[in-house]
């Protein structure tokens, strides 16, 4: 029961967070985007961990700490090809003139993560009065099994599942699929759970 | 001659998006600092009429930055720049003695507009 209501409140949470970042990101690249919550699942950390290990190419992503009257850490990322993209729609830049990945692809992807999760701390503190503070984003290039073992290392034996928030940015008709993963601190459901119980 | 500008973020392609709308405007970026640590340090060196100081960053914070900086200059102009929602930060960085904020992803009118205010309208 605890679960589906922790469940519930990551659910519209990711809803409101994608909205906000729809218009955030529609500033930043100067353009008409649209973010599309494809889904929002609680996923077995092991099956993912095995599945981010099958996984081949090299991703870019920002790994944040959310701290506050709720803990998370949140992890995006893109393929590296997609980093190229963001770095050219935040620079002003036709898209396709960054070829390999550099400081600003990087960046782009620092910057993303850190505006989305910003968008997730607003909806917590505006919606729900639980207030969190983002740490400075790290960002991460190496293949998606590395990325998420050192991801999920702090935690990995207090919790056993973990939400999955996966999203299409679709800007100008080009799409850059976007993965978010969020884990809630193991002493966190109960603010979940409460605020499930408030809405 | 144009007002001499420090741009303090920890994201390098924040750094350049700042400093083209400010260079397109017709201010000299004289240096960019990519923590707490390094904008005291080139805040030291270079004494810029203005610097703009992310929040959130490492090694030391934009807060702290801040209050270093004031420290040495009680007269620096200091605009913060942060992402959404950051409003406590931003109420305390007010209150430390920053002189603006501009709020990420930042519009250039915006932060245009701003830094003239600080200069009384001249660039």
């Amino acid at each position: 029961m605890e679960k589906l209501k922790v469940d519930k409140t990551i659910k519209l949470v990711a809803q409101l967070a994608i909205d906000i970042s729809s218009q955030v990101f529609s500033k930043i690249v100067k353009r008409n985007t649209r973010v599309t919550l494809e889904r929002v699942f609680i996923a077995d950390i092991t099956e993912i961990t095995e599945s981010m290990a099958a996984s081949e190419g090299e991703i870019v992503a920002s790994s944040i700490d959310l701290t506050g009257d709720v803990d998370f850490k949140f992890l995006f990322f893109v393929d590296t090809k997609d980093s190229f993209l963001l770095s050219d729609l935040m620079l002003g830049k036709e898209p396709g003139t960054t070829k390999a990945l550099d400081d600003y692809a990087l960046s782009a992807v620092q910057e993303t993560g850190n505006i989305l999760a910003s968008s997730i701390s607003n909806v917590f503190s505006t919606n729900f009065e639980v207030d969190l503070k983002p740490s400075p984003p790290a960002v991460l290039h190496d293949y998606p099994g590395s990325i998420f073992e050192e991801f999920i290392l702090d935690v990995a034996r207090e919790k056993d599942t973990i939400f999955v928030i996966e999203s299409v940015f679709e800007v100008g008709g080009l799409d850059i699929k976007c993965n978010l993963f969020l884990l809630p601190s193991h002493d966190s459901d109960k603010i979940l759970t409460y605020i499930a119980d408030t809405i | 001659m144009a007002k001499r500008i420090l741009v303090v973020d920890d994201a390098p392609i924040t750094r350049l998006m700042l400093k083209d709308i400010l260079v397109a405007n017709g201010y000299d970026v004289v240096a960019e600092a990519s923590d707490g640590v390094e904008a005291v340090e080139k805040f030291r060196q270079l004494r810029p009429d203005l610097m703009t100081m992310d929040i959130i960053m490492p090694n030391k914070d934009g807060l702290a930055a801040l209050e270093e900086v004031l420290a040495i200059d009680k007269d620096a102009k200091v605009v913060m720049v942060t992402a959404i929602d950051q409003r406590d930060s931003l109420m305390k960085a007010i209150h430390l003695g920053a002189t603006d904020y501009i709020v990420k992803p930042f519009e250039e009118e915006r932060v245009v507009a701003a830094i003239i205010n600080i200069f009384g309208g001249t660039k």
